[in-house]
C-alpha cells in the first residue's frame, strides 16, 4: 500500500473515532428539561412569577404518594404503612410523612407559637408578660377555668386546658384558626390520603429520577389495586420521571417511524435496497451529529425541542433524494456531481435553515430551540449528503448504470392521473372551504392544556390531589420576592393593602399571605427583652397552674414556649423558628434561596375577575400569578407577535420572489397559492376540530419557509420551460412528492406526541404540507395555463418539452 | 385550631372493643320515632366537664328550651354565662356578661359542625333514624329498668379525630332524653344529665326572644 493511502486511512480512522467520541459525549450531555414555563417566554410576568413559584415552592424532591381507599380508616392505615416502609429505607428516602409532623412531634409545635408571640407588636407582648407577672397569673388562671366551663366552642375548650395563659390564642389565632376539614394530608371525608416522601437521591439527571421512582413503585408495590385501594403518584420527581420517559420515547417513536416511512417511500417510488439503507445510514448520521451538537452547546432539550428528530430527518432526507436522482446516469465525476447538486441543496437548505431559525423571533424558548435544533440539523444535513452520500451513491450509479423507470415514475407522468389528482384536489379545497363557511375559524386555545403531556398519571393524580384536598377553585399565588427579610416584609405589607383593598371591591374571596408568619425584625428586637425574661418565673407560673387546680401537664406549653424565648435572647433578630414541625410549616410560605428571600400567599379570586387582579396587585417584586392568568397574558402577547414574524417573513419572501420571478403574474400565482394553503389548512382545521394554540401558530411560519418551496419550485420550472406544464410536471413532480410525503411523515409521527403542544405542532404541519403539496403540483400549473392562456394565444403555443427522454429531476438548475 | 388541640392533647386513640353481635336497635328506633311528635322540650340539666389537664371536673346547671321546628334555647349557668339562641335560620352565642353576642346563619353552623364544631347546639340529636343512622355508628346498645343507653361515634372523620365515645341515655317509657356525654381522645369528657323533663308543654312567650340592648352583636366569621 502507498504511504500515501496509508496516511489517508489513518487520518479517516483518527477523524471516525473523533466523530464518534463528539457524537457519543455531545448525546451523553442531553437531558430533558420538563418544565412547561422554559417553553414560554421568559419576559412575560405571569411566567416570571410562576417559574418562581415552581423553583422555590414546588418541592423538587418530593414525591408525593396518594392513596384512595373505600373507608377512611383504610385509607390511614395504608398511608401509614407506606410511610412506615419507606422510611425503613434510608438510602432511597430521607423522610416519609402520613400524618402533620406535629401529630407527632406535639410539643414542637411551641416553637412557632413562641415566634409568633415574638413577631407581635410589642404592646402584645408587654400584654402577655402583664398576664402572666406575680399580680395578674392567679386571675388569668381563673378566667380561663370559667372559659373551660362556659365556652361552647370544643377547640376552645380544648384547647385551654392546654394553654391556660391563653398563649395561642393571643399570638396565633388568627393563624391557627381556620378550620378546613381537609388538610394536606387528607381529605375532608378521609378517604383520600397523601404520604409526602422526600429522597435521600440527589436527582442530578432525569435517569436517576426515573430509577428512583421505579425503587419507590416497587418498595410500594404491594397495594395498587388491592383491596380498592389506589396508589397514585405525583409531585415534582414523579412528574419529571413521567414526562422524561414520554420525550425519551416520543423522540425516539418518531424519529424510528420517519426513517420507516421514509424507507417505505423510496421503496415505493425506486424499489432499490442498498441505496435505501445507505440513505437511512445517512439520516441516522444527521440526527445523532445533530443531537450531539445540541449536547454540547444546549444541553437540555425542552418537550418541545424533542421534535427535532423527526422533522429533522423528514427534511434532511429531501437532499438525499435530489442527490440520489441526479446520481442516477450522471456522467461527470464525484465533484461535478457535488458542485451540480450543491445550487439546489444551498438554495432549499439556506431557506428551509432560515425559516427555522426565524422560530427565533417568537421569543418562545422551546420554538427557539425547537427552530435552532433543526435548522443546525438541516445545514448537517445538506453536508453529511454532499459530502458522504454524494460520492456512496455516484459510485452506485457508475457500478450498476441506468435502471428503467418504475411503475410508479411512469404513473406520475401521466395526463390522467393529473386530472384526476386535480379534480380530487380541487374536491378536497372544496371541502375545506365549505368546513370552514360552515364552522367557522377555528378557536384558539391558550390555556395551559396545550403545555402539558397528554396523558401522565403524575399530573392526572396531581388534579385529583387538588379536587380532594382543597375547595379552592383555581386560586392564585402570590409570591413576593426580595433581597432581605425587611424589603419582602414591606413588599408583603404593601400587598395586604392591595389585596384587603381588592377584596372590598369584590375582587377577591379570601387571601392569605405570608404576612403572619414573616418575621418583623423590629418588632422581635424589643419583643426579646420583655419575653425573653419570663422563663425565669417558671417555678413560680407552674405553681401558680398547679394552684389553680390545673395538672402539670398543662403546663408544658407554657414551659416550652417560654423556655424558648429564653433561647433566643441571644440570637440576633431576625429570628426564624427551625424545627421539624417549623420547617413543614414555613416550607410552602417562606423560602431563603440563593441569597433572596421568597414569601408565598394564596388569593382566591371572584369568579372572573383575575384581571382586574393582575392590574391592582402589583409592585417591585410582587407576583401573582396563576395559569388563568398567564392565559389571558399568552392569549393578549402570543397572536401578536406571531403576526407580526410572520407578516415580517412575507413581506421579505415577496420581495425576493419579486425580484426572482420579475413577472406580476407569478408573484399573484404564488400569493394565490400560498393564501388558498392557509385558508385550506385553517378549512381541515376547523372539519378536524383542531383549534390555534401558542405551538401550533408557529406552524405558520413553517409553512412559510419550507411549505412554499412547493410552489416557488413548480413556479421556476414553468418559467423555465416555457410554461410547459407537462415538462415542469416530469421535472419536478416526484421530486416534491417525495419531499412533501417525507416532511409530512416527520411532522405527521410527532402528531402522536405526548405534549399536546407539539403534537398539535406536527399535526398542523403535516396537514398544511400536504395541501401545500397537492395545491402546488395539481392546481398551481392549471391556474399557471389559465392566466397565461391570452397571452399564449397571441404568442403560439408553448414551448414544446425539450426533445429526448428527459428523468426526473434531471432539469432542476 | 382543631388539629391544635388534638395534638396538644397529646392524644392516645383508645380502642373500640367491636361487638359480635349487632347490637339492637328497637329501643333507639322506637325512641327516635317518638320523636316526631315531640313539638316541645323544657328541661332542666346539669352539665359536668372533665378535663385531662383539670384535676376537678366543672359542673354547671343548665336550662334548654326547643320549639319545633327551628327555636331552640340552651342557657348554661345560674344565672346564665352562656346562652344559645335559636331563631329560624340564625343562631346567636351570646355571652351575657360580657354584654357580645355572635351571630351565625344555620347553613354556616352546619358546615361549622361537619368539622367538629359546636355539636351541643345540635339539637334534636335526629329527625328519625336514618338521618341518625346516617351521622352516627352505633356501637352498642342496653337497657336496664326504663333507661336505655347507647354508645356510638359520629360518621364524620372530622369528629371522630376528636372523640373516642359518644354517649345518650333515655328513658324508654317516657321518652325522655335523660343524658348524653361525649369523651375526647385526651379522656376529657362533656356530659349533660336532664331533669324535669316536659315534653310538648306550653312554653312561656318570649323565650325565644332575647333583649340584646347594650350588646355588641357580631356576625361570626365564617
Amino acid at each position: 500500500m502507498p504511504s500515501h493511502s496509508r496516511a489517508l486511512g489513518w487520518r479517516r480512522a483518527v477523524l471516525g473515532a473523533a466523530l464518534l467520541a463528539f457524537v457519543a459525549l455531545g448525546v451523553a450531555h442531553i437531558s430533558f428539561n420538563v418544565d412547561i414555563l422554559k417553553l414560554l417566554p421568559g419576559n412575560l410576568r405571569q411566567v416570571q412569577g410562576l417559574s418562581r413559584f415552581l423553583q422555590h415552592f414546588a418541592q423538587r424532591d418530593e414525591l408525593i404518594i396518594t392513596v384512595e381507599a373505600p373507608t377512611p380508616e383504610v385509607a390511614e392505615r395504608t398511608a401509614d404503612e407506606i410511610a412506615a416502609r419507606l422510611n425503613g429505607l434510608p438510602l432511597l428516602v430521607r423522610q416519609a410523612v402520613a400524618r402533620p409532623p406535629w401529630e407527632t412531634h406535639p410539643a414542637q409545635l411551641s416553637e412557632i407559637i413562641a415566634f409568633l408571640a415574638l413577631n407581635q407588636p410589642p404592646e402584645k407582648a408587654r400584654e402577655i408578660a402583664a398576664r402572666l407577672s406575680p399580680e395578674r397569673a392567679p386571675q388569668t388562671l381563673r378566667e380561663t377555668v370559667g372559659r373551660m366551663g362556659d365556652s361552647m366552642s370544643p377547640q376552645e375548650i380544648g384547647l385551654l386546658g392546654y394553654d391556660p395563659f391563653d398563649l395561642v390564642g393571643s399570638a396565633a389565632g388568627s393563624l391557627l384558626g381556620a378550620d378546613q376539614p381537609q388538610s394536606e394530608f387528607a381529605s375532608a371525608d378521609g378517604k383520600f390520603r397523601v404520604v409526602y416522601v422526600k429522597s435521600a437521591v440527589l436527582f442530578d439527571n432525569y435517569n436517576r429520577t426515573i430509577q428512583w421512582i421505579a425503587d419507590i413503585h416497587h418498595a410500594t408495590g404491594r397495594w395498587p389495586g388491592g383491596d380498592g385501594i389506589t396508589i397514585g403518584y405525583t409531585g415534582e420527581p414523579a412528574i419529571v420521571a413521567s414526562i422524561s420517559q414520554s420525550m425519551q420515547s416520543d423522540m425516539q417513536s418518531s424519529g424510528v417511524v420517519t426513517l420507516l416511512v421514509i424507507a417505505f417511500i423510496f421503496w415505493f417510488c425506486y424499489r432499490r435496497f442498498r441505496p435505501l439503507l445507505e440513505l437511512q445510514a445517512m439520516l441516522v448520521l444527521i440526527f445523532a451529529l445533530t443531537l450531539a451538537i445540541a449536547g454540547w452547546f444546549s444541553g437540555q432539550l425542552t418537550a418541545i425541542g424533542v421534535g427535532c428528530s423527526a422533522i429533522l430527518i423528514g427534511l434532511s432526507v429531501d437532499y438525499g433524494y435530489f442527490v440520489y436522482q441526479r446520481a442516477q446516469g450522471f456522467g461527470g465525476s464525484v465533484r461535478d456531481l457535488q458542485r451540480q447538486c450543491v445550487r439546489y441543496i444551498a438554495w432549499t437548505a439556506g431557506t428551509t435553515a432560515a425559516a427555522f431559525f426565524a422560530l427565533n423571533v417568537s421569543s418562545l424558548p422551546g420554538l427557539s430551540q425547537l427552530g435552532n435544533l433543526v435548522g443546525v440539523g438541516v445545514v448537517v444535513g445538506a453536508l453529511v449528503m454532499l459530502g458522504v452520500f454524494a460520492p456512496l451513491a455516484w459510485r452506485r450509479a457508475q457500478r450498476e448504470g441506468e435502471h428503467p423507470p418504475t411503475g410508479v415514475q411512469r404513473l406520475v407522468v401521466s395526463p390522467r392521473f393529473h386530472r384526476v389528482g386535480a379534480w380530487a384536489t380541487g374536491a378536497v379545497v372544496l371541502l375545506c372551504l365549505a368546513a370552514l363557511a360552515w364552522k367557522g375559524w377555528p378557536g384558539a386555545d391558550f390555556a395551559a392544556k396545550p403545555m402539558r403531556p397528554r396523558h401522565s398519571e403524575a399530573y392526572e393524580t396531581l388534579d385529583r390531589m387538588a379536587l380532594a384536598l382543597t375547595d379552592q377553585v383555581d386560586p392564585l399565588s402570590l409570591v413576593v420576592e426580595g433581597g432581605d427579610v425587611d424589603t419582602v416584609l414591606d413588599r408583603l405589607r404593601a400587598t395586604e393593602g392591595q389585596l384587603a383593598a381588592a377584596q372590598k371591591r369584590g375582587d377577591i374571596r379570601s387571601f392569605r399571605s405570608a404576612l403572619a408568619v414573616w418575621p418583623v425584625t423590629a418588632n422581635q428586637r424589643a419583643n426579646l427583652p420583655v419575653l425573653g425574661k419570663l422563663a425565669a418565673d417558671l417555678p413560680r407560673l407552674r405553681q401558680n397552674v398547679r394552684d389553680a387546680g390545673f395538672r402539670d401537664e398543662a403546663f408544658a406549653l407554657t414551659e416550652n414556649v417560654l423556655r424558648q424565648w429564653a433561647a433566643w435572647v441571644d440570637r440576633p433578630a431576625p429570628i426564624w423558628p427551625d424545627n421539624e414541625v417549623s420547617q413543614w410549616i414555613f416550607r410552602r410560605v417562606a423560602r431563603h434561596d440563593d441569597g433572596r428571600w421568597y414569601a408565598l400567599g394564596i388569593v382566591q379570586p371572584a369568579m372572573g375577575r383575575e384581571k382586574a387582579l393582575d392590574r391592582d396587585v402589583t409592585g417591585e417584586g410582587i407576583y401573582l400569578t396563576g395559569w388563568n392568568l398567564l392565559t389571558a397574558e399568552l392569549k393578549r402577547t402570543i397572536p401578536r407577535e406571531f403576526g407580526r414574524a410572520i407578516v415580517g417573513i412575507i413581506g421579505i419572501l415577496l420581495l425576493l420572489l419579486a425580484l426572482a420571478f420579475r413577472d406580476w403574474r407569478s408573484l399573484a400565482l404564488f400569493v394565490a397559492a400560498t393564501t388558498l394553503v392557509f385558508v385550506c389548512l385553517t378549512g381541515a382545521m376547523a372539519l378536524l376540530g383542531l383549534s390555534w394554540n401558542v405551538f401550533n401558530l408557529a406552524a405558520l411560519l413553517l409553512l412559510i419557509g419550507t411549505g412554499t418551496d412547493y410552489s416557488i419550485l413548480l413556479l421556476l420550472a414553468l418559467r423555465r420551460n416555457g410554461g410547459d406544464v407537462p415538462a415542469a410536471r416530469r421535472e419536478l413532480f416526484l421530486v416534491v412528492c417525495l419531499c412533501a410525503g417525507s416532511a409530512s411523515a416527520g411532522f405527521g409521527t410527532i402528531s402522536w406526541a405526548n405534549h399536546a403542544g407539539l403534537a398539535s405542532l406536527g399535526q398542523t404541519c403535516a396537514l398544511g404540507l400536504l395541501i401545500d403539496a397537492a395545491i402546488s403540483v395539481f392546481l398551481l400549473p392549471l391556474a399557471w395555463t389559465w392566466l397565461h392562456r391570452s397571452r399564449a394565444s397571441v404568442n403560439g403555443s408553448p414551448a414544446p418539452p425539450p426533445p429526448g427522454p428527459t428523468r426526473l429531476g434531471s432539469k432542476i438548475p | 385550631m382543631r388539629l391544635l388541640v388534638l395534638l396538644l392533647s397529646l392524644c392516645a386513640a383508645l380502642p373500640l372493643s367491636a361487638a359480635d353481635t349487632p347490637p339492637d336497635l328497637a329501643p333507639l328506633r322506637k325512641w327516635l320515632a317518638g320523636q316526631a311528635s315531640v313539638r316541645t322540650v323544657q328541661a332542666d340539666f346539669t352539665q359536668t366537664r372533665s378535663f385531662h389537664a383539670l384535676r376537678d371536673p366543672i359542673a354547671s346547671p343548665g336550662r334548654i328550651a326547643f320549639s319545633a321546628p327551628r327555636s331552640f334555647r340552651w342557657e348554661l349557668g345560674d344565672p346564665p354565662r352562656t346562652v344559645v339562641l335559636r331563631q329560624g335560620d340564625t343562631f346567636y352565642l351570646i355571652q351575657p356578661q360580657k354584654k357580645r353576642a355572635e351571630r351565625r346563619s344555620a347553613a354556616d353552623l352546619g358546615r361549622e359542625a361537619a368539622g367538629g364544631a359546636m355539636p351541643m347546639m345540635d339539637f334534636p340529636f335526629a329527625k328519625d333514624f336514618d338521618d341518625f343512622n346516617r351521622r352516627f355508628e352505633v356501637l352498642g346498645v342496653s337497657t336496664e329498668g326504663t333507661r336505655c343507653h347507647v354508645e356510638m361515634l359520629p360518621r364524620d372523620p372530622q369528629m371522630r379525630k376528636l372523640l373516642t365515645a359518644a354517649r345518650i341515655d333515655f328513658d324508654t317509657d317516657s321518652g325522655h332524653l335523660l343524658s348524653f356525654e361525649f369523651v375526647t381522645r385526651d379522656g376529657s369528657s362533656l356530659r349533660n344529665d336532664f331533669t324535669n323533663v316536659r315534653l310538648n308543654a306550653k312554653i312561656e312567650p318570649g323565650r325565644f326572644d332575647y333583649d340584646f340592648t347594650g350588646y355588641d352583636v357580631v356576625d361570626a366569621k365564617p
